[in-house]
């Protein structure tokens, strides 16, 4: 079997802590230290957030699948959803000196990972998928 | 999350605890907007038992920060613990928020 694992949630907030206990658990299974695995799970948290907020509009009853896989040089989550499509070029975090609310989830899911990107090929809703290098495993 | 608001050397101090995330964020923003529309003059805000907190619970505290200075009013976070405080400071909103170590620090300043 790979080194991967996968949950599906509703797309309702009071299920967030479920992803950030799993992607905890499965960070340090990937070898990550505790600081490490911390900024992985609000990573995954945020991601999980926008697709409550933006892919389905806040509606609490839709589908989100969270997967992991874990490789020898990295560490992989694939979030899909079957929601309102994002538009990649539009992502931006806000600038850090325009205090402003919002605009940040983006900075600390790029904090965690080393790329973001959506898979182009999917037809329906958004399949995003963040790699993490992992170094001297 | 849950919220208590307690009263110490006659200020209000909001006390919380738990994980501050989405789910947790409106009911925060709520209890938040309460004390800023009843124009208290300094809000503390202990984080003692705050585990977690995403980019919303942030956000509502810009939120508030706005709020409090709309009228002049003062919004002091104090006793956040290093993983907290390490979101505040990535954010570089640890420049902006009066950041204190305990709540006494914070009463007494």
């Amino acid at each position: 079997m790979k080194n991967a694992a996968e949950i599906v949630i509703p797309s309702n907030p009071h299920y967030l802590s479920v992803v950030r206990a799993v992607t905890g658990q499965i960070s340090s299974v990937a070898g990550m230290s505790g600081k490490e695995a911390d900024k992985v799970k609000l990573a995954v948290d945020e991601a999980c957030s926008n697709v409550i907020k933006h892919a389905y509009r806040g509606k609490t009853d839709r589908k989100i699948v969270v997967q992991f896989r874990i490789a020898d040089d990295s560490f992989v989550v694939i979030i899909e959803d079957n929601g309102i499509k994002a538009s990649p070029n539009k992502i931006k975090g806000r600038d850090f000196d325009d205090i402003r609310p919002g605009g940040l989830g983006i900075h600390l899911i790029e904090r965690a990972f080393d790329t973001m990107s959506f898979d182009k090929r999917k037809k329906r809703g958004n399949r995003l998928r963040l790699m993490r290098r992992i170094r001297g495993r | 999350m849950t919220v208590n608001i307690e009263e110490k050397n006659g200020r209000k101090i909001l006390a919380l605890s738990g994980e501050i995330d989405m789910s947790a964020s409106p009911i925060l923003r709520k209890e938040l907007m309460v004390l800023i529309k009843s124009k208290v003059d300094q809000l503390l805000v202990d984080f003692r038992d705050v585990s977690y907190i995403d980019s919303s619970g942030i956000a509502t505290f810009v939120e508030g920060l706005k709020g409090m200075m709309s009228f002049g009013g003062k919004l002091k976070l104090a006793a956040m613990p290093s993983e907290v405080r390490e979101i505040f400071r990535f954010s570089k909103l640890d420049r902006v928020f009066e950041i204190y170590g305990s709540v006494d620090d914070a009463i007494n300043s």
